[in-house]
């Protein structure tokens, strides 16, 4: 789990499996209801929708068969029974299993692929059949179901070598798939190249390539249309494949292949007499079990015969099957037969499998198949048999019985049932011949009136079905493992915690409060020391305080912390918006985004959102250029728009930068003239970087026309507006021809804020937010001039005014005599960009205060930004300076 | 081109994409005795095999490359 997206894809993917799982059992008790009909539907289309976006072919294949089978139910098409509700939910609850996977491994289980086919198979073959039988619904159960029924006899024509090589690969404990891939017609052109997919299939065997049908003459061939049919043999892991081709996964058919199957034998017929001493020496040889006495021989023979005759193949095939150290006794038997009779059964099929005749020994397949009919060979350690643990458990329970438990007044009822059991469970799981051998034993049991025979095929049965199972059955295993493994993940899943941000804010404010009031614990110690006299009894209330203090500031920090967002919340949007205005405006613009985890406050985070709409909007419609009008000025035809967030002390930073047209200070001052905002020679003494500031000014538009897109006169002024309430500031730095940079400056989170405190009108105490402030000075009397009713004093050879608080504030000021050496205490601030002195009684210290802001009737009241409670009890008043002065 | 077309002879050689098959379907179609050489040739798309199975050149030289000699060059002659 690395990306957020897929965090939250996950958390909302939970909730909609929910909401479509309630949705469908409600649906259950009342098919009839449309709203929730659509909730469902709904649920499950957002969540195919969203589950695009990532790599997850076979949950959002899952899914869209979800989808499509509540869409025919919504259109009526379809009804809703009990089956169809229990095949959806069972996809669901896979969904879900799934999402936990790629909440933990951030991908789907092993198999996952032929699971979703599978699934995905079941629930279109609900579908109501459409008039158009060429649709992909269609297509998929049609293709899924060829699955089951993959005929294997092309097996037969992979060159011998590469068929040995198999073999040999599955004697070593590999289990062999054959897959068969016929790519749709069209695959070309949605970028298939079926070859070279079946080139990357692992561990390949064999691989056949032909025409779907006889190719065409050369002239109506169409090279565009796909008319391969791809064959493999492949001693992989089922999944691994599936894995492969799981883009394509309806198109392949893939089925476990016995190595029996393989061995089919050919070449030419002739007649040597070594093949008749061979042949007595091998049968000899194979009864005393000396396999590698025979292996000795055959390689021996092998060597003195020609490669291309018919001896050599069954030579070559004995010698593979003579790799293993206990080769099955059935199947030597049938090739050394093999060696003399020239064209004998080339089948060395045991009693336990089906013999599959390829096409070019018909004829001799049919004897072949009497053979293994009537001889009932014991069965070979390869049956192709893949038992459910349950099937097994109920196998093993049957011989118990016939080993321990069958008593001989009882015998030929409970014979009886045991073979109807036992057919019941290998019939369909096994091979025919098992099935057939089960009911021969059974035969001779009950002829014979005892167990014994029975007994001995159920042995055989369980005992080759572990061998072979093994391998085949891994897949079944390891999803076992994996539901699992899923099971003890969802103990405890990592939740996420959807809360009403209310909530929040309450809890921000308790702490708030409570910061507050840990601080009447100095002013607490202080009395107990002065008032009561106890010194100790001070000391360790400040001990205490001590603790509160550091509690509740770490408190303060982890709700501050859970109100965090990173900027990428509004930022992700930028990507798109800018791509498709770019191409409205026919701009080029490459966006570049620095600095997307940046957090900060949620509400800061959202407060940002319209005015860097606005900014990247303006820069799009103003600021770049055309890419006709960029290389007529020597740039680069793609303009590059930056947006970077970073922090920066306890703000967070956004800034804004393109590499367009920059503003034309002369343009503005033409404009504000224009506009009638100031009389023409104020405009030519404006700085360059004043007159770019107006843009700010409410009403202010330079754009020659007006787009849809910007340009109305409500772009910059908005911006401020809605940053400065925030508590933050924008600056504009532009160049002309060169680029403009816009910066927002926003506090890190507005929850706290950092006042000094001054004392005016005698005695009350005022808090002035920390950000305004400069400096501090203290000035003599005599330093004061004023200039007609202002007062104004020299700082560093600039000009600053004078402002006296009391008398901002309405409060009488305290009386003068005359003493040119007493001291203002002034407090330089900084409004609008411009430094002004404020006059004050005192300073006192600077803290940080929870500010509320005034409600009820007293919101009306200017000049306040709100009010703070102190330590002691009393209630600082917070001022708005900029409404002030 | 990873295709080039002599008077007589294809020569196929590097990686093929699919955007070959139409003009060595065409040369194929207007040359029928060209004979093809693929020596060089390490990677075929599909459509370019499929034409190739489908006109059964006589063949110069076939692939050397691992994967195309071992499974693909039955295919391209036909043996099958």
């Amino acid at each position: 789990m690395t990306t957020p997206l897929l965090i939250r894809f996950v958390a909302e993917a939970r909730e909609l499996l929910q909401l479509a799982s309630s949705g469908l059992l409600a649906l259950e008790k009342n098919p009839g209801d449309e709203a929730v009909v659509n909730n469902v539907f709904r649920s499950v289309h957002t969540l195919k929708g969203s589950s695009g976006l990532f790599e997850f072919v076979a949950l959002t294949k899952l899914v869209h068969a979800g989808e499509d089978v509540l869409s025919a139910v919504r259109a009526g098409q379809l009804s809703l029974t009990s089956e169809l509700v229990d095949l959806l939910l069972d996809a669901l609850d896979r969904i879900g299993a799934w999402i936990d996977d790629i909440e933990h491994k951030g991908r789907l289980s092993d198999g996952a692929d032929g699971v979703s086919r599978d699934m995905t198979a079941a629930l279109r073959g609900w579908l109501p059949a459409l008039p158009d039988a060429s649709g992909p619904a269609q297509e998929a159960p049609r293709r899924a179901a060829a699955v089951e029924i993959l005929d294997v006899d092309w097996l037969a024509r992979i060159d011998e070598a590469a068929r040995l090589e198999a073999f040999r690969a599955c004697a070593q404990g590999h289990a062999l798939l054959a897959i068969e891939y016929v790519p749709v017609e069209d695959c070309f052109f949605s970028g298939e190249d079926p070859v070279n997919l079946m080139r990357q299939i692992p561990a390949l065997h064999g691989l056949l390539l032909e025409g779907t049908e006889p190719w065409p003459d050369l002239d109506t061939l169409d090279p565009y249309r796909c008319a391969l049919r791809l064959r493999a043999i492949s001693a992989a892991p089922q999944t691994s494949v599936e894995e492969l081709f799981r883009y394509v996964i309806e198109q392949v058919a893939i089925t476990p292949v016995a190595a029996h199957q393989l061995a089919v034998l050919a070449g030419e017929a002739d007649d040597n007499p070594v093949y008749e001493d061979f042949v007595e020496e091998a049968r000899d040889l194979s009864a005393k079990g000396d396999w590698s006495g025979l292996k000795n021989r055959t390689q021996a023979l092998l060597n003195l015969t020609g490669s291309t005759l018919f001896a050599a193949s069954a030579l070559r095939w004995l010698d593979a099957l003579l790799d293993v150290p206990a080769p099955d006794p059935s199947q030597v038997a049938v090739l050394i037969a093999a060696v003399i009779d020239g064209e004998a059964p080339p089948l060395p099929a045991p009693a336990s499998t089906v013999v599959s005749a390829s096409g070019r020994q018909e004829r001799t397949a049919v004897e072949a198949g009497a053979t293994v009919k009537s001889q009932s060979f014991p069965s070979s350690a390869n049956p192709a048999s893949h038992l459910s643990p349950i099937g097994r458990e109920i196998l093993e329970a049957q011989r118990f019985i016939l080993e321990s438990l069958l008593k001989p007044e009882m015998f030929p009822g409970q014979i009886g049932s045991i073979r109807r059991t036992v057919a019941n469970v290998i019939s369909g799981v096994m091979e025919k011949a098992d099935c057939a051998a089960w009911s021969a034993a059974c035969d001779a049991s009950e002829a014979a009136g005892t167990g014994t025979a029975a007994l001995a095929e159920l042995n055989r049965i369980l005992g080759s079905g572990a061998e072979v199972g093994a391998e085949v059955g891994a897949t079944e295993i390891a999803q076992a493992d994996a539901s699992a493994t899923v099971h003890d993940q969802r103990q405890a899943p990592a939740r996420i915690l959807k809360v009403d941000q209310a909530k929040i804010d309450t809890l921000m404010n308790l702490i708030g409060e409570m910061v507050v009031s840990k601080n009447t614990l100095p002013f607490l110690a202080r009395r107990a020391e002065n008032v009561h006299g106890s010194r100790e009894m001070a000391r360790e209330i400040k001990d205490i305080y001590a603790v509160i203090d550091r509690l509740s500031q770490e408190m303060q920090a982890a709700i501050m912390a859970v109100r965090m967002l990173p900027v990428s919340e509004v930022l992700d949007r930028f990507p798109r918006l800018v791509r498709d205005v770019a191409r409205k405006l026919g701009k080029r613009v490459e966006l570049v985004i620095e600095g997307e985890d940046t957090a900060a406050d949620k509400n800061i985070v959202e407060v940002l959102s319209d005015p860097l709409l606005h900014i990247v909007r303006n820069s799009l419609d103003h600021g770049i250029e055309t890419p006709e009008q960029r290389e007529a000025a020597g740039k680069n035809p793609d303009s590059i728009l930056i947006i970077r967030a970073f922090q920066e002390g306890d703000q967070v930073v956004i800034e804004v930068q393109d590499d367009g047209c920059g503003i034309d200070p002369a343009k503005i001052r033409a404009a504000a003239v224009a506009k009638g905002l100031m009389d023409a020679e104020r405009a030519a003494r404006l700085s360059d970087q004043e007159a770019i500031n107006l843009v700010f000014a409410a009403g202010f538009s330079t754009a020659a026309s007006v787009s849809d897109l910007s340009g109305r006169g409500v772009g910059m002024d908005v911006v401020v507006t809605t940053v400065e309430k925030a508590g933050g500031s924008v600056a504009l730095n532009s160049v002309k021809g060169v680029g403009t940079t816009v910066r927002i400056s926003l506090p890190l989170s507005m929850a706290v804020t950092r006042v000094m405190m001054v004392e005016a009108g005698g005695g009350m105490l005022f808090g002035i937010p920390m950000e305004h402030i400069a400096e501090t000075v203290r000035i003599p009397r005599s330093r004061v001039k004023k200039i007609k009713q202002s007062e104004s004093f020299v700082l560093r050879d600039t000009i600053v005014p004078l402002l006296r608080l009391d008398a901002l504030l309405g409060v009488p000021q305290p009386l003068w005599f005359g003493d040119a050496d007493q001291e203002e205490a002034v407090l330089v601030v900084k409004i609008n960009g411009a430094l002004t002195g404020l006059v004050v009684d005192h300073f006192r210290e600077g803290m940080d205060i929870i500010l509320k802001p005034f409600d009820g009737i007293l919101s009306g009241i200017g000049g306040y930004a709100g009010t703070a409670l102190l330590g002691d009890g009393r209630v600082l008043l917070v001022l708005n300076l900029k409404e002030l002065v | 081109m990873p295709i080039s077309f002599g008077k007589n002879s294809i020569v196929l050689e590097g990686e093929c994409t699919v955007e070959e098959a139409l003009p060595l379907l065409e040369h194929l179609q207007s040359h029928p005795k060209s004979k093809v050489c693929m020596k060089g040739c390490v990677l075929a798309h599909s459509a370019v095999l499929q034409v190739l199975i489908a006109a059964r050149p006589v063949y110069s030289s076939l692939p050397e490359e691992e994967f195309m000699r071992r499974w693909l060059v039955p295919a391209l002659k036909g043996a099958q």
